[in-house]
């Protein structure tokens, strides 16, 4: 355990590592235009869907952030609670389609977004944890 | 709006379609990098055209909700600066920083890493420009 908390921000992929941040930034920008629109103009007409729709871009500006300075466990933490976040918001439009009088940015599981909401925190996890696992190993062979 | 919706809008989209094509072509042959630059620079002129046209068709007394449009040209404008981001993990560039987890990118590895997001990029301008043609009656 000790060992995985020495794992620093170089253990990620480099190329994954700048992707990573590009796409987040990129979803942070669309997410955080269309819930400011939503918030301000209209939040009374449907507001868990539009205060959803802000958390998402918070989340996604959050985890750009955590990527570009290097916070593995903050990355780690924010790509979880988003894929938890498309899976259940997902699922709810579904099966309580009276809650989301309109639609999030995770709605169908983010198909208004090209499911790239459903994707990349799972590419995002892929990329962390197999890095962070390979990096572990590498510590462990050393230690020993 | 004419020009807009004939030329313009076309245009936008196609050249954000050769970009997508010669970024994963780069992706898969990373000496295609040279011709990929160029057609960044190809993106900032046509991005630069569209802003124009857009600005223009809106004072010339469109009905399209000014927030909404100049909010998604803003935004085309602001993805832009992440085609060639590769360039900031080149050697000189991460030396000049201080933070020690900034990453070292080989030549190889900048090419791939300014393909991907050139591909990002791509797929988001032509959206954006998408919507906003939607918005000025266009599309």
């Amino acid at each position: 355990m000790r060992q995985q908390r020495r794992i620093g921000p170089s253990a990620i992929h480099p190329i994954g590592r700048i992707l990573l941040i590009v796409a987040y930034a990129v979803l942070g920008l669309a997410a955080t235009g269309r819930s400011v629109v939503q918030i301000t103009t209209k939040l009374d007409q449907a507001p868990l869907p539009y205060l959803v729709s802000g958390a998402s871009a918070l989340l996604y500006v959050v985890i750009a952030l955590a990527l570009w300075r290097g916070w593995r466990r903050v990355a780690i933490a924010g790509t979880v609670i988003e894929l938890v976040g498309v899976l259940v918001v997902g699922t709810l439009g579904y099966v309580a389609p009276e809650l989301w009088p309109d639609e999030t940015v995770w709605t169908g599981y983010g198909s208004a977004y090209g499911w790239v909401p459903l994707a990349l925190p799972i590419i995002a996890l892929v990329v962390l944890l197999r890095r962070g696992a390979a990096s572990a190993d590498a510590h462990a062979a050393e230690a020993s | 709006m004419a020009l807009y919706a004939g030329v313009i809008y076309p245009a936008t989209v196609g050249w954000c379609l050769v970009l997508l094509v010669v970024a994963i072509a780069t992706l898969v042959r990373v000496r295609l990098h040279p011709i990929l630059e160029w057609v960044v620079t190809g993106m900032w002129i046509v991005t630069g055209i569209q802003a124009i046209a857009v600005v223009i068709a809106l004072l010339s007394g469109n009905d399209a909700g000014i927030v909404l449009t100049v909010g998604y040209l803003l935004a085309t404008v602001a993805v832009l600066p992440l085609l060639g981001i590769g360039r900031l993990g080149a050697p000189d560039a991460a030396a000049a920083d201080p933070d020690p987890n900034r990453p070292v990118l080989a030549p190889d590895q900048i090419a791939r890493v300014d393909a991907g997001a050139a591909a990002i990029v791509a797929v988001t301008a032509a959206v954006l420009a998408w919507r906003i043609a939607v918005l000025l009656g266009a599309a």
